[in-house]
């Protein structure tokens, strides 16, 4: 079973909510797929099992066989190509890996090789869970392939939990495609609905089940709720704003651990989610 | 000797544009003939790779010089491979009264980057030592 | 030419958008444009008139055509995002628009056609133009969008001889950051006091640092740890970057905002105590 937690708005706290879910979770491998700024290593720290680079493909061409016809630059749909006057220039960084240059020049003079975008580390974490984690480089266009890379590594796995990236563009598709279940934080604010109904939007292009998870309860109003009630959305819960957990995760400190009252919020939030379904999956009883 | 100047409508009368890449358009002054056309800059939304695909262009439309408000690296790369020569304008003015600054040798000439892009992972390979 | 101004955050819901809404209430004739087209939000504040309304094609997709098409499966096999089923049909969410299977398709059964994959819109507001883009949730080449939002927002500065453009960037380090810095005159990067607050200011800062712009840091939420703070101000002191403005939490912010107005409208005071002008004039603003 494959658990999302997403949000559409930036801060509205789903990774604090993924990294005290999995404090809680005892059986669930954690995936940190906000590649571009990940956090959750931060919190649940624990020793290093492995690091891999993930690879991106792209073109290189053999200046002897290399008629400068200008076929390749034509084709490029991202502009990594531009045939000039003495040769061709490559913008490595913008090749899509699709192949189609190779395909389309007449002299088979383009070939492919390797470059590293980032890593995928594996972390032992709590009590003898994993954490996957993905670095993208400083400067590179798109995350996406570090995150199926990240996704591919846990394919197997029985219960995993996805933290994915703000926002609804590619890297959350990546992130989400495919899981059972997803988690949508967001805060009673205008900003809060706006990015949630966005989400909303894209969970239901992609036809994923998902239920509302309401932060910072009491800094805003009650648009939020309305809105869920109206659409029939389900609310998994509310966790009140508190300037207590705020500092405690300023810190780099788990709340579940330290806020006693805060774990009674995630006991509501759990018995709400399909937990019979992923006790089935992992063949025993996942929560604390 | 053909001319390019980047501009926000397509006239001579119009504004140059504060892009060199992803200009709405290219007006192109040809000084044997003393006629002005104009382009359209079908890279202006390329989040990266704009100003190459641009210089492309207008090298398909015989052009040899550009007047341009910046340039970013990979502009600037592409200007070289195209034996293209660059010069800068600094205020808005429109694409007549930049063509003028430049016959009057008003413009200095580009010799490095304007601004930053991508450093460390571009390069170029491919290109042929003649 | 025109002093554009960018603000991003790498973390996101550091006070971005609230931040830009505040600069806002200290200027006039401006142009301001968001460009976190995936989750945009100054639109919600900023209601004015609506001048323009148009969709925005990223990218082209492959329409095939059956009655042409003699089952081949080329297109399917060349297909190296699985977008093209065994039964030829295409799965779009898959495609990222490269064309290869409309040049290898022997009978021309496939053409590629221009796909919308958000909407470009500019309102004529109070305190002058704003243009925002709104991303279709879950579909590709967001970055053209928001470069083309950036596009539009520069032409009418230039055609009105605006000399402010202010933009509301979006978060993260990947093409949507990107498209909205390149070419830029000066960044502000919003941070909070917390271990995730300056683990994503480092990493959005070494993009920063590749464009060669002035980087000014905003400090949001100042007050909430000392040692949090303390952090910030060690890490932007070894990199000689200036700590521009820091705003204690206030609650009435919050509520301003979900009232729909611009905070410092509603909290002179306090804008006017935490220096708001003078971080103003460091930007060139007034």
């Amino acid at each position: 079973m494959k658990i999302a937690i997403l949000s559409g708005k930036g801060g509205t706290g789903k990774t604090t909510l993924s990294m005290n879910l999995a404090y809680l979770l005892k059986e669930a491998v954690i995936v940190d797929g906000d590649v571009e700024e990940p956090n959750l290593g931060l919190f649940l720290k624990g020793e290093a099992l492995y690091s891999t680079p993930v690879r991106k493909a792209y073109p290189t061409i053999n200046e002897t066989q290399c008629t400068l016809c200008g076929d390749c630059g034509d084709f490029c749909a991202y502009n990594a190509l531009l045939p000039a006057k003495q040769g061709v220039l490559i913008h490595k960084e913008l090749c899509h890996d699709c192949g189609g240059c190779a395909v389309v020049c007449k002299e088979g003079a383009i070939s492919y090789d390797y470059r590293d975008i980032g890593i995928i580390e594996k972390h032992q974490i709590l009590r003898e869970q994993n954490l996957y984690s993905g670095i993208l480089t400083v400067g590179e266009v798109s995350g996406v392939k570090v995150i199926e890379a990240l996704r591919a590594a846990v394919e197997t796995c029985e219960f995993v939990l996805i933290d994915s990236p703000p926002g609804t563009s590619c890297a959350t598709v990546a992130a989400v495609e495919g899981v059972d279940y997803a988690i949508v934080v967001t805060e009673p604010t205008p900003f809060g609905l706006s990015d949630m109904k966005m989400v909303v939007e894209m969970l239901n292009r992609m036809d994923i089940a998902f239920g509302v998870v309401l932060n910072k309860a009491g800094i805003g109003d009650e648009s939020v709720q309305l809105f869920c009630e109206i659409n029939k959305i389900p609310i998994l819960g509310e966790i009140p704003f508190s300037k207590e957990y705020a500092a405690v995760y300023s810190r780099g400190d788990l709340i579940a651990e330290e806020c006693p009252d805060y774990k009674i919020y995630l006991d509501d939030i759990m018995s709400r989610l399909p937990i019979g379904a992923i006790n089935r999956a992992i063949g025993g009883d996942c929560y604390d | 000797m053909r001319i390019a100047i980047p501009s926000i409508g397509g006239n001579r009368s119009d504004k140059v544009d504060s892009r060199f890449g992803r200009a709405s358009y290219y007006v192109i002054y040809d000084v044997t003939t003393d006629m002005y056309s104009c382009i359209d800059n079908s890279a202006k939304s390329e989040v990266s790779g704009a100003g190459g695909q641009a210089v492309r262009l207008l090298g398909k439309n015989g052009v040899d010089v550009v007047l341009v408000p910046e340039v970013g690296p990979k502009a600037l790369q592409a200007l070289k491979a195209f034996d293209m020569k660059a010069f800068v304008y600094e205020n808005a003015c429109n694409v007549e009264e930049a063509v003028a600054l430049y016959q009057q040798g008003q413009l200095k000439e580009v010799l490095q980057e304007s601004h930053g892009g991508y450093h460390g992972n571009h390069g170029s390979h491919g290109l042929r030592r003649v | 030419m025109i002093n554009e101004i960018v603000v991003i955050s790498g973390k996101g819901g550091t006070g971005k958008t609230t931040l830009v809404a505040s600069m806002l209430a200290y200027i006039k004739g401006v142009v301001v444009a968001d460009c976190d087209v995936d989750a945009p939000d100054l639109h919600i504040l900023l209601k004015g008139i609506e001048l323009y309304h148009s969709g925005f094609s990223g990218l082209k997709r492959p329409v095939i055509k059956k009655d042409t098409c003699n089952d081949c499966g080329l297109c399917h096999r060349y297909c190296k995002f699985g977008a093209i089923t065994e039964a030829i049909q295409l799965l779009s969410n898959k495609c990222e628009g490269c064309g290869l299977c409309a040049h290898v398709c022997p009978t021309d059964s496939i053409e590629m056609r221009d796909v919308e994959i958000g909407s470009i819109v500019h309102r004529r507001i109070e305190r002058g133009d704003f243009v925002y883009g709104r991303l279709i949730p879950g579909e590709e080449t967001s970055g053209k969008l928001v470069s083309a939002v950036r596009k539009k927002a520069q032409t009418l500065a230039t055609q009105k001889s605006v000399e402010t453009l202010l933009i509301d960037g979006a978060p993260g380090i990947a093409c949507n950051v990107i498209a909205s810095i390149t070419g830029a005159k000066q960044v502000v990067i919003v941070t909070e006091p917390t271990i995730s607050g300056l683990h994503d200011l480092k990493r959005v800062y070494e993009l920063v640092q590749r464009f060669h712009v002035k980087a000014h840091v905003v400090v949001n939420k100042s007050n909430l740890s000392d040692e949090g703070l303390d952090a910030i101000k060690q890490y932007c002191m070894e990199q000689g970057l200036s700590i521009a403005l820091e705003i204690p939490f206030n609650e009435d912010i919050v509520k301003t905002i979900s009232a729909l107005e611009l905070p410092p409208n509603r909290m002179p005071d306090f804008y006017r105590s935490i220096g708001f002008e003078g971080f103003m004039k460091q930007l060139n603003l007034l």
